[in-house]
């Protein structure tokens, strides 16, 4: 094997078609895992019993184990569940019709919500008492509060965490090959076995990775600025 | 898919599977090393602003945190023989375990040198000059000043660091090194009992994490303890937050999402 810097180029070039794959993966965990990043964080924060015993529950087991683990847990005992209830209930879902990259979006999706769960609760509990208080004494309800309020101050702390929990779920989407979609890294494996460049296929990927990487932290600065031209000094 | 679900094979496979922790736990203990000493050479020319060094740490930090560690497992394991073999060095023989380590080890003194940095700043700059004031070196200063006060404050980052790494672990079976994921892996395809290896596998993750993070809640407050019984009222920290909540930032800012991972 001779090192052949012009076939990174042509890597490159077929790479760029599985950027989409990884894109979506990324784009669709992130989401939903905010969504459900936030109601753990309301339910821990103010602490509503037995749901916030299970929110924290389920935060210590998604972080204390590896996402390549939620990946096959999910991958394997899903299709289970769905025929066993299919089968109890008369559905007429079967798990055959869940599509592979199916079992990505929902296993990323509650390994992100986990971890922004945490980003979202430290961020809540950054933002001054004093703000909520202010809130209540000019008569607002408490959701109209969190959501004029809290929210937009608790968001502003928290994005550098936030765009790093991106960019981890951005990292983390290269485990789906296990489950044979074909993002980024698995089409550089397909790429490096098929013309036997391995070094090359893969230094192509990571210079892809490297460069959404940066992008998404270009992106971070530039929303970081936006809203600190309405936030100078104070709270955040 | 596979035989139906059976909770005694949970139960069952827990002791074949830690017949495997020790190859997950050697590679953890073997890329810290290797990130620490790593993290060490990248942190001090940042920290000293050492022209040259400085842009080439920046950068050697940016491509490691900037590509997922999948891919960098891939680019060694395929890349390095080939460097290697420019300088006359032949390692193609080597085993996969000595790639894997250095591979983490890399990656995660990237990841240990962000941390060294941060909480080198994070001491009192009026420490260090207080030492220099005393008449010690810069070396002196270093070691006796800086880094016990860094230390304490870099446990909480450090401690999930290790978390991450542990779980990151999980990814050498790609390679083939048969450890915890690996073994689960095989022993599911073995038997057509996916689920509950790998119940069982999460299991085992889960009380190694949070050992782990026991431990090193122990040490910060080893480290700690001159802090707390401070009666001067002055807080020597710039993280002026409580230690439960500087945890968790910590753990936020560690930022692997899974990456992580």
């Amino acid at each position: 094997m001779k090192l052949d810097p012009s076939f990174i180029w042509t890597a490159l070039i077929q790479l760029l078609s599985a950027i989409p794959t990884t894109l979506v993966i990324t784009a669709v965990s992130v989401t939903i895992g905010f969504i459900i990043g936030l109601i753990t964080a309301l339910l821990r924060i103010y602490k509503i019993p037995v749901l916030s015993q299970i929110a924290a529950g389920y935060v210590t087991f998604i972080r204390g184990t590896p996402m390549l683990t939620h990946l096959l847990l999910i991958y394997f005992g899903l299709p289970m569940l769905v025929d066993a209830l299919s089968a109890q209930f008369g559905w007429s879902i079967k798990s055959s019709s869940i599509p592979m990259i199916g079992f990505a979006f929902i296993s990323f999706s509650i390994t992100a919500g986990a971890y922004m769960a945490e980003v979202i609760r430290s961020g809540l509990l950054a933002v001054n008492r004093g703000q909520l208080e202010a809130a209540y004494s000019v008569g607002m309800t408490t959701p109209q509060a969190l959501r004029r309020i809290v929210f937009p101050q608790a968001l502003a702390v928290s994005l550098p965490n936030l765009s790093n929990s991106v960019i981890g779920m951005l990292h983390g989407s290269t485990l789906v090959f296990t489950v044979s979609v074909v993002d980024i890294n698995a089409k550089a494996q397909i790429v490096a076995s098929t013309n036997w460049k391995f070094f090359e296929a893969y230094l192509a990927a990571a210079v892809i990775f490297w460069g959404l990487t940066l992008l998404i932290e270009r992106i971070t600065a530039v929303i970081e600025k936006r809203i600190n031209l309405y936030n100078r000094g104070g709270v955040a | 898919m596979g035989a139906p679900f059976d909770i005694t094979y949970v139960f069952g496979y827990l002791p074949k599977l830690l017949s495997t922790l020790g190859m997950t736990l050697l590679i953890v203990g073997g890329s810290l090393l290797v990130g620490i000493v790593v993290g060490f050479l990248i942190a001090l020319p940042r920290l000293y602003r050492i022209p040259m060094l400085n842009t080439l740490a920046r950068i050697y930090v940016s491509f490691f945190r900037g590509t997922p560690i999948l891919i960098q497992l891939f680019l060694f394991y395929y890349g390095l023989p080939e460097i290697l073999k420019l300088a006359h060095l032949d390692i193609s023989k080597a085993p996969v375990l000595v790639f894997v380590i250095i591979t983490y080890g890399l990656h995660t003194g990237a990841f240990m040198s962000e941390t060294i940095r941060a909480s080198v700043t994070a001491v009192d700059r009026g420490q260090v000059e207080a030492a220099y004031a005393v008449g010690m070196t810069s070396y002196q200063a270093f070691t006796r000043i800086m880094l016990p006060q860094a230390m304490a404050i870099a446990v909480p980052v450090f401690s999930n660091l290790v978390i991450a790494l542990l779980k990151d672990t999980s990814l050498a079976f790609s390679l083939g090194v048969m450890e915890m994921t690996g073994k689960a892996q095989t022993l599911g395809s073995l038997t057509q009992h996916f689920i509950e290896a790998y119940i069982s596998l999460a299991l085992i993750y889960l009380v190694v994490s949070m050992t782990l993070e026991k431990l090193l809640l122990i040490a910060e407050r080893r480290l700690l303890r001159h802090e707390e019984t401070d009666s001067t009222g002055h807080r020597r920290f710039r993280l002026e937050q409580k230690s439960s909540y500087r945890r968790m930032v910590a753990s936020v800012d560690a930022g692997k999402g899974g990456t992580e991972v």
